[in-house]
């Protein structure tokens, strides 16, 4: 009996998603061509800047005929999906959904020209910070400490990024000093939450106060005015060799800093840990049932301390990154807010690390999308195209990742008896 | 145990709350107060130059002077409650941010003078004077200057946020390059901003540094070489990414860059000025000279004429003299009213 009924279930799935892909192609037609007239052209661009060494030609096509191509492959996938159906339903959505924006970008550059390997970089890049931060949420949320205060150990990462990376002018020392910075306000919050069980949103936010205070304070009597402590050095994109030649991606993807590919590497090592070590399962004890695992001899107090100084870490590397990869300074409130966006993206990932690195990679995409769609000058007005990832995040976390449940003991601090 | 404890973070909290906001200044007799828009007292920017009005009032006339900085748009009632309730003789407020609470602030207090930079009232209110600057007229000339540099006839701007004080830049900008393409029939375009469309490149914030080297990035992807920004220190983010790509130009906006960042004037191809330091003194002034009888709703426009706006040296080579003497030729045609930066017209369509 059960049998059939989820037979039937994934029929009526099977058919759903067929449906959904001949609307897209029908969305295709609708949307994007008679937007486009019939003589214009589309061009991307490949080479990243301008002074590229090998330089890649740019592709251009007919607008209409690049969009008609779009919407007969949807529209292929649609039928086939209800007339056979694919095995792999997923991994369809997923290059429909590719398709779908590629589309958009085909209609909105007709008659211009759009760079997708700058876009692709872009992205990524301003992407990293986000993921920084969601990071260091899943660090702490998942051994039961809410975390709001991750944007004020970030900004103080930076701080101490720029002043100690200026004094001892290295980037390595920079970065340690980043992530002191983290670490001192995530103990200060540790102790808060742990020890004297300090309500977890109060304590995160007075931190973000207190750092935004102290670093204001310090940037405008010290770094502002004696510059020598302000120019830290910064690190320099280094070719991953081999892979940075693969024409479009390479150098999109694997030609970057230090900061970000430690970015990459901490994403899966944290995933890894989280869910295949013993630290992890404790950490993942501790945040679910801390009474449990107590009984069990798991000692909760120093996995939080450890997991939230951690955490402190990560996201002072956030502030390094934006400090010694990026602008090479330190200014105030210079995170605006990518903390919180962090955090965000680590609900939308369901405290996962993988999947907060997704829901961060579809902010920065978001981000740049907006950015590029308003160098183009399409008709939608800056205030709406500024709202492009939060709305993005909304409708895919609406529809695509459903329900997101955080650890069941977030946020209430531990007793012993 | 916690009642220590949570006094103690009080404290810390309330401390860190002073940190944020503090100025100088010790001389008794006319004081003068300033509060900050977001992004700092030393944005290198509009906060920074009004600061140095004042601290140029407080050289020259003996006042008092301090500032209170504003995290965030809720502070900007408070910082000037604070100063209402110091009794202080002028208050300066710094942006159009602050333009709803200066206003109901001023009709609350009549007998405190205000003023306040980038904006002005219709009607206008009897206390307050605004400063306002006619910066399209400095960026037209920028405009020109971009136009006549361009190697892949591509010029870039963008903005913080759209506001009439960001966008008259951005206008002014387009009206320049488009008066170059005339005069000599080039055909370089504007990425970035549209004045017919009254749309173009915003980055949302005037904080994120990280946010102008990406824009800065993609502008540079798309093929402009000359970048401005029109959004405090995010600039510098944007002229960062400038530097590193090696073959462009960055303009800065309201300082001189060659002078407040000057790490990277070898990639600063000029600066369009607000004087806003000249506004603000001129106001102090005013009003704190015997006799004063209050503003009277009157306001202050900086113009290239009475040097309220200007265009900081041009990078060394960067133009042929011929180029030099056509800009002469621009800036007396904009100051005889012959040459128009469309700011006016961009006004009347909104």
């Amino acid at each position: 009996m059960t049998l059939i009924k989820t037979s039937a279930k994934a029929q009526r799935r099977a058919r759903t998603l067929g449906v959904v892909l001949l609307v897209s192609a029908l969305a295709i037609l609708l949307l994007f061509v008679p937007g486009a007239n019939a003589g214009q052209t589309t061009t991307f661009a490949f080479n990243e800047t301008r002074s590229e060494a090998f330089a890649i030609p740019e592709l251009a096509f007919p607008t209409r005929a690049g969009l008609y191509l779009m919407a007969a492959l949807t529209a292929f996938a649609g039928a086939y999906q209800l007339a056979r159906g694919f095995t792999r339903q997923g991994a369809v959505l997923g290059i429909v959904a590719g398709l779908f924006v590629l589309a958009f970008l085909t209609w909105a550059a007709r008659g211009q020209s759009m760079n997708l390997t700058g876009m692709m970089k872009s992205s990524l890049l301003r992407a990293i910070p986000i993921i920084l931060a969601a990071l260091s949420g899943v660090m702490c949320e998942r051994c039961g400490i809410v975390n709001i205060g991750i944007e004020g150990m970030m900004l103080s990462g930076a701080f101490l990024a720029a002043l100690i990376g200026s004094v001892a002018n290295n980037v390595w020392v920079g970065l340690i000093g980043a992530m002191l910075g983290g670490a001192l306000m995530a103990a200060l919050l540790a102790v808060l939450a742990i020890k004297y069980r300090v309500n977890q949103i109060v304590a995160g936010t007075a931190i973000n106060i207190l750092a935004t205070g102290l670093t204001s304070y310090f940037s405008s009597r010290y770094l502002q005015k004696y510059e020598v402590l302000n120019t830290p050095p910064t690190f320099l994109p280094i070719p991953l060799p081999g892979l940075s030649r693969i024409p479009i991606i390479g150098p999109a993807l694997f030609n970057h800093t230090v900061p970000v590919y430690l970015t990459l590497v901490l994403v899966i090592a944290i995933q890894l840990m989280l869910f295949y070590t013993r630290w992890g399962l404790r950490t993942r004890a501790v945040g679910e049932h801390p009474r449990a695992a107590d009984t069990l001899g798991v000692n909760v107090f120093l996995t939080r301390y450890v997991n939230v100084l951690l955490g402190g870490c990560v996201a002072g590397l956030g502030g390094a990154y934006l400090v010694l990869s990026s602008v090479a300074r330190f200014d105030e409130l210079m995170t605006a807010g990518k903390g919180y966006i962090g955090l965000a993206a680590m609900i939308f990932g369901k405290w996962n690390p993988v999947g907060a690195f997704g829901s961060s990679l579809m902010f920065g995409f978001a981000d740049s999308l907006q950015t590029r769609l308003a160098i183009l000058a399409v008709p939608i007005p800056s205030q709406f195209l500024l709202m492009a990832p939060y709305l993005l995040t909304m409708v895919v976390l609406a529809g695509v990742v459903g329900r997101s449940r955080g650890p069941a003991a977030g946020g209430q601090p531990y007793e012993k008896e | 145990m916690r009642k220590h404890l949570s006094i103690g973070l009080a404290a810390i909290l309330l401390a860190s709350l002073v940190m944020t906001a503090c100025g100088g200044g010790a001389a008794s007799g006319y004081k003068v107060g300033m509060v900050t828009d977001m992004g700092g007292i030393d944005d290198k920017s509009f906060n920074a130059l009004g600061w140095k009005g004042i601290e140029d009032g407080i050289k020259e006339l003996g006042i008092e002077g301090s500032y209170l900085e504003s995290q965030q748009q809720t502070d900007y009632a408070t910082n000037i409650t604070q100063y209402v309730n110091q009794e202080t003789d002028l208050i300066v407020t710094v942006g159009y941010m602050l333009a709803d609470d200066t206003a109901s602030f001023a009709a609350a207090n009549p007998d405190v003078n205000f003023a306040i930079v980038d904006f002005s009232y219709a009607p206008p209110i009897d206390n307050v004077r605004g400063l306002t600057f006619a910066t399209d007229q400095a960026s037209f000339m920028a405009g020109y200057i971009a136009a006549a540099v361009t190697k892949t006839g591509k010029v870039a701007c963008f903005g913080g946020i759209n506001i009439p004080s960001v966008a008259i830049f951005m206008v002014g900008y387009e009206a320049g390059v488009k008066y170059y393409n005339e005069k000599h029939g080039t055909n370089v375009e504007v990425l970035g901003w549209d004045t017919a469309a009254n749309n173009g490149v915003f980055v949302g914030n005037f904080e994120s540094t990280d946010d102008g080297r990406r824009t800065g990035e993609e502008f540079l992807a798309e093929g402009a070489d000359v970048i401005m920004a029109v959004a405090g220190p995010v600039g510098q983010g944007t002229a960062e990414a400038v530097q590193a790509a090696g073959n462009a130009w960055f303009i800065g906006v309201d300082a001189d860059w060659t002078v407040t960042a000057s790490k990277y004037s070898d990639i600063i191809l000029t600066s369009v000025l607000k004087n806003i330091d000249v506004a603000v003194l001129d106001t102090i002034k005013s009003a704190s000279a015997s006799g004063f009888a209050g503003f009277g709703g009157e306001s202050y426009v900086g113009t290239l004429a009475n040097n309220g706006v200007g265009l900081a040296d041009v990078a060394s080579g960067a133009i042929s003299n011929d180029i030099e003497d056509e800009l002469e030729d621009v800036r007396q045609g904009i100051i005889d009213g012959t040459i128009d930066s469309g700011w006016e017209t961009y006004l009347s369509n909104l």
